[in-house]
């Protein structure tokens, strides 16, 4: 199992840094309306249970920033497998998310070590074979 | 008074479904605009069978039963999104004409961030049982440097008094040539036999009552009667003493590489106490320390060596002999006398040895 999580230079948690689950919270609640009114992606998650998303972006959010939860590249991988993810709509989720970040408040420094963090991730999620 | 024209814009611009119903055929009479959107683009005319499903239908005729108030929670559409509506059902007149009102708020974001507590939540704790495993881990590493009662009275608070034990009995066991042993030219087969002897040494204490305090090198150290007080502790440190030169003959016999050990046991005052800051560890001083060093030089391999005066507490388990005079360094001449399991003896013959 390889799991990252992200720390700010300082050594303290980017999560810690912007005032712990306070300032997740209003993140994981912009991106997710950010994502689900999406015209690139938004169709992805039209019949997902609502909980399940939430409890997704929370952890995705938070482990992203050094919170309390890890990323797994496994379960990331397995999670997205079969839901056939073009490049396009990884790119869109990737702008979504720095979109979020920059509107809530976060330095364009941390911003861009969380972006460059989840493009780790490009292989695991995008599975859709180029025609 | 509201201006009319103000106040059906105001009911066509608010952020709440309203719509007026019926009660007879459940026919909406009045909607806004917001309650159209949330509901499948509803207009005054269609039936409420057309919002609501059969379930939800159904709870609201019960509701209706009675004259009070209640909500109740459906699901709409904004958009392309399916959004929480919480729905409050008031029985009203208008014009004399009863009718019921239907006030729709979308709670949806309160849901939402009910579902993210919950998981944030969920993350924490599963947080908290990662650390309380590590705390159980650091405790158990400091409980391999202190006795139990040490190591809670450092946990309240921060330090450890030293404490006087008196009296207990002071067990020290060092190997023979162990410099010289064979297995001494590869030293991981030497930490590794170490360890496991060590560890049955570890065993044989606890059975016998004995706390293990430390390990330097080939020497061990253990000590009966601490930290709790044992009126048997010079028995309990010469069982002790007798099951571990047991336990090496024992081992010696299917083992390529031979251990022998000389051990002493000495009875008298200690003082036990936490010393360092840092690196701290958990130490007993005291002559009683000092006289089990010099006693155990006094062995041959293999023999545990006593004061004679032990006889009065052990004769009834144990055979002294071998009673001479030795000058112990700091002690002067002392009467010693080598510590023997019984076997089939009976006790006044290995009492005669000694008179």
């Amino acid at each position: 199992m390889n799991e990252i999580a992200m720390a700010a230079p300082s050594g303290t948690s980017m999560f810690s840094k912007y005032g712990g689950f306070a300032a997740v919270r209003g993140l994981v609640m912009d991106f997710y309306d950010r994502v689900l009114d999406s015209e690139i992606v938004g169709h992805h998650f039209d019949n997902v249970d609502m909980r399940r998303l939430v409890d997704h972006q929370t952890r995705f959010i938070a482990g992203l920033m050094g919170g309390p939860a890890e990323l797994d590249e496994g379960r990331l991988a397995r999670a997205h497998r079969h839901l056939g993810i073009s490049g396009e709509e990884f790119e869109e989720i990737v702008d979504l998310l720095s979109q979020t970040l920059s509107a809530g408040g976060v330095a364009e420094s941390d911003c861009d070590s969380v972006i460059e963090t989840v493009e780790r991730f490009r292989h695991d999620i995008v599975t859709e074979r180029r025609p | 008074m509201i201006p009319e024209t103000l106040s059906s814009k105001l009911f066509s611009a608010i952020g709440i479904g309203v719509a007026l119903v019926s009660p007879g055929d459940l026919t909406l009479r009045l909607v806004n605009p917001t309650f159209s959107q949330w509901f499948k683009g509803v207009s005054i005319g269609d039936p409420l069978a057309d919002v609501l499903d059969e379930g939800a239908l159904q709870r609201l005729k019960d509701g209706l039963a009675s004259d009070e108030p209640f909500t109740m929670d459906v699901a709409g559409k904004a958009g392309r999104r399916t959004i929480d509506i919480e729905v409050t059902v008031r029985q009203a007149r208008h014009d004399d004409e009863a009718m019921v009102l239907l006030e729709c708020q979308n709670i949806s974001r309160l849901r939402q961030t009910e579902a993210m507590i919950d998981s944030y939540a969920a993350m924490v704790e599963r947080k908290e049982r990662e650390l309380e495993r590590e705390k159980v881990q650091a405790e158990k590493l400091l409980l391999n440097l202190m006795p139990r009662s040490v190591y809670e009275e450092y946990r309240a608070y921060g330090s450890v008094m030293p404490r006087l034990y008196e009296p207990v009995s002071v067990l020290m066991i060092d190997f023979v040539g162990f410099t010289d042993m064979a297995v001494a030219a590869d030293p991981t087969v030497t930490v590794s036999e170490l360890n496991d002897i060590y560890t049955a040494f570890d065993r044989i204490a606890e059975l016998y009552g004995c706390e293990r305090i430390k390990t330097l090198g080939d020497a061990y150290l253990a000590v009966a009667g601490l930290p709790h007080p044992n009126p048997d502790h010079v028995r309990a440190a010469a069982q002790c003493a007798v099951k571990m030169i047991r336990f090496l003959k024992r081992r010696n016999e299917t083992h390529p590489h031979t251990w022998r050990a000389r051990i002493g046991v000495a009875t008298g005052p200690v003082v036990g106490s936490v010393v360092g800051v840092q690196k701290y560890v958990y130490d007993v001083f005291g002559p009683a320390v000092n006289q089990a060093a010099r006693l155990q030089q006094c062995s041959e391999p293999m023999e545990i060596t006593v004061p004679k005066e032990f006889a009065s507490e052990l004769i009834d388990d144990f055979s002294l002999d071998k009673v001479r005079t030795e000058t112990l360094r700091g002690f002067g001449d002392v009467q010693v006398a080598r510590l023997k399991e019984r076997r089939t003896q009976p006790a006044s013959r290995s009492f005669e040895m000694l008179s």
